[in-house]
């Protein structure tokens, strides 16, 4: 039965559905890796993803068009980064506290505000896939990666949009500098306090293109903590990747293609239960860590709030 | 710590705790339900009678034991989001001792055994964690909340193989522990049992640990200020070590005390109870400003909050995850009000 399965078919479906679950946590670990640059964690990542989620789910359900559920969802993920990047760089609140606080209000706002909107499972329009001409015709490679969704292409763009971003403009190098060092970057001329502001607004914003892609996109439903910890995996990815955007891709793409293989072999029933299955990409993780985590080396003022002198 | 100083304390908290009430009155405003009923529901409903009362000193138990566990841990620093897995592990352990072992060994010893596998389940769950963080300076809050999910897997694994009971028809369900081999009950025709008085004890061990030890003292220079604490030659890294472990030892021990006095039986839902209970510690821990005596004081109002919010969704059938939106709220106004605190002294 499982020979069966070791087929190039087989291994091209798993790294098409990796390719297209890959944004739910790409969007925001590209987004926490700018944040963190800047020196602000945002452990509240999965809350933000639970709350647009729904908010995508309950627009493109009422205007019948998911761009109108994505535009939503980024508004309110901007509402939200506003609220995070107030709290944690302007009045400097510890951001472990902060961020816990936001992901457990996000595990319980969505959760009631669906069942009270909705009495049975209703579902909703998505984006189409929307196969690019020619490259889509190539062999293996056009079915993986170019027969896709718009924000799954979004989503690979946004890699080097983000390493260009952070290493080669002026904006991005004020981002590291406030991550490094704050005291110079204050010194340098930089507002520090608005540049941390900007980063932690970026990175609620691309956690929310996240969260809306699970119901705008992925998913046709919404069920309850729909996210499943993707949040907090997007928090692993950035440290596996070194808070770089193009190192994170590797783990990134390891752990998303053991997640897929896990939920094609759940639907191939190969006698295997899904309760062990369902464990292998959180353990894939944690045994990684180790391995990933030598030579990572966190930018120095991560988490330190600075106080404008 | 003073009197004047404990009592602005409590102020600044009840202060947090003001904004995130109304936050939640707030919300079942806008679902549409009668706000007089849903606040009088919340406040005299769990008073009203015996068996409500009974019932907070059940969430009491729990709530306290994991917050006990999770302070300390906030004291050297490091942030146990896991107990929600501990609690579980410690408990399909608890369940595990009793099935493989109870036609060898009798009641009273068995029992005790019990408790102990208890928290050996939960400390072996915060092992990895404890690793990763101590070695590797990997992030505890991810590792512990990835494995929660992983703990869910593993109690479907259990229910389905090593602690499926003898008449579970298929159903994942487990044996019940029969009354030899429970904690008695403390009131009658209540789910409270004499696991109230053994977390109190758990409580106080907890106080001469914190308090009263060189561990306590090393546990808080720490946290204070790690590189200070390694320059006058505390080891960082172990005191994080033994604080995790510590942490989800205490977690797996709420777990068996709460199967061993109050539910007896496993089921799918066991998920549930752990997830409630070691997420909404988190806040105990918080608001009891990490002081065990402070925690025994703070998991006295969230358990009567939980049992109010239990009762609202009886009665007016508001959601139950009200309580979590309610208890984020409360964190984030917490470190608000704490900081402005700071700012007038």
């Amino acid at each position: 039965m499982l020979e069966a399965l070791l087929t190039v078919e087989f291994f091209i479906t798993a790294m098409a559905l990796t390719v297209r679950i890959a944004p739910t946590i790409l969007f925001a670990s590209l987004g926490e890796v700018i944040s963190e640059k800047a020196g602000v964690v945002n452990l509240g990542v999965e809350g933000v993803m639970l709350i647009t989620a729904f908010t995508a789910f309950y627009t493109s359900f009422h205007t019948g068009n998911p761009a109108m559920g994505l535009l939503v969802a980024l508004a309110i993920g901007a509402l939200i980064g506003l609220v995070h990047g107030f709290l944690t760089v302007y009045l400097g609140l510890n951001q472990v506290v902060v961020g816990l606080g936001l992901w457990l209000f996000g595990l319980g706002i969505p959760d009631i505000l669906y069942r009270i909107s909705f009495k049975e499972v209703p579902t909703v329009k998505v984006f189409e896939e929307t196969p690019i001409p020619f490259l889509s015709e190539i062999p293996f490679i056009g079915p993986v990666i170019f027969k896709h969704n718009i924000l799954v292409y979004l989503a690979l763009m946004l890699i080097p949009a983000v390493y260009l971003i952070i290493n080669h403009t002026r904006p991005g190098l004020n981002f590291v500098v406030c991550g490094e060092n704050p005291k110079a970057a204050h010194a340098a001329g930089i507002n520090v306090l608005r540049t941390r502001m900007t980063a932690v607004l970026i990175g609620s914003v691309l956690a929310s293109l996240s969260g809306a892609y699970f119901t705008t996109a992925f998913l046709r439903s919404y069920i309850t903590n729909i996210t499943f910890g993707r949040g907090f995996i997007a928090l692993a990815m950035v440290y596996f990747g070194n808070w770089s955007p193009v190192r994170l891709l590797l783990p990134l793409l390891l752990y998303n293609f053991v997640d897929s293989v896990q939920l094609i072999l759940q639907t191939a029933d190969i006698g295997v239960r899904y309760y062990v299955l369902n464990m292998i990409p959180y353990l894939t993780i944690i045994a990684l860590m180790p391995i990933f985590a030598r030579g990572v080396r966190p930018p120095a003022a991560l988490m330190k709030p600075f106080k404008q002198p | 710590m003073s009197f004047s100083y404990f009592f602005k304390l409590a102020a600044v908290n009840l202060g947090a705790v003001a904004v995130g009430l109304s936050l939640g009155m707030l919300i079942v405003y806008i679902t549409g339900a009668d706000i007089i009923l849903a606040a009088s529901t919340l406040i005299f409903a769990p008073l009203s009678d015996l068996y409500n009362v009974a019932e907070m000193f059940v969430w009491f138990t729990a709530l306290m034991v994991i917050a006990q566990g999770i302070g300390l841990g906030i004291r050297a620093g490091v942030w146990n989001v896991g107990a929600p897995g501990q609690f579980l592990v410690g408990s399909i352990l608890t369940m595990m001792v009793w099935k493989f072992l109870n036609p060898f060994i009798p009641p009273l010893p068995l029992t005790l055994l019990m408790l102990v596998g208890g928290a050996a389940g939960g400390l072996l769950w915060a092992l990895i964690p404890a690793v990763i963080r101590s070695k590797f300076g990997g992030n505890e809050i991810v590792v512990t909340l990835l494995l929660n999910l992983v703990a869910v897997s593993v109690l479907w694994w259990a229910l389905d193989g090593p602690i499926r009971g003898r008449f579970s028809a298929g159903y994942p369900l487990s044996d019940v522990i029969p009354t030899a081999y429970r904690i008695p009950s403390l009131i009658p025709d209540s789910r409270l049992s004499y696991s109230l008085l053994i977390a109190l004890a758990v409580a106080a061990v907890f106080y001469l640990l914190a308090e009263k030890t060189h561990f306590g003292l090393q546990v808080k220079s720490v946290g204070l200020n790690p590189t200070a604490a390694k320059t006058s030659g505390i080891k960082v890294g172990w005191t994080l070590f033994k604080t995790l472990l510590i942490a989800g030892a205490a977690a797996g021990f709420a777990g068996s005390l709460h199967l061993m006095g109050v539910l007896f039986r496993m089921d799918a839902g066991y998920a549930e109870t752990g997830n409630d209970f070691g997420y909404i510690a988190i806040a105990v821990a918080m608001l009891g400003g990490a002081h065990p005596v402070g925690i025994l004081f703070s998991s006295i109002f969230f358990s009567y909050m939980m049992i109010g919010a239990q009762n609202m969704q009886r009665i007016i059938q508001i959601p139950f995850p009200l309580v979590y939106a309610v208890v984020g709220c409360m964190l984030i106004s917490l470190t608000l009000v704490q900081r402005i605190n700071r700012r007038a002294v």
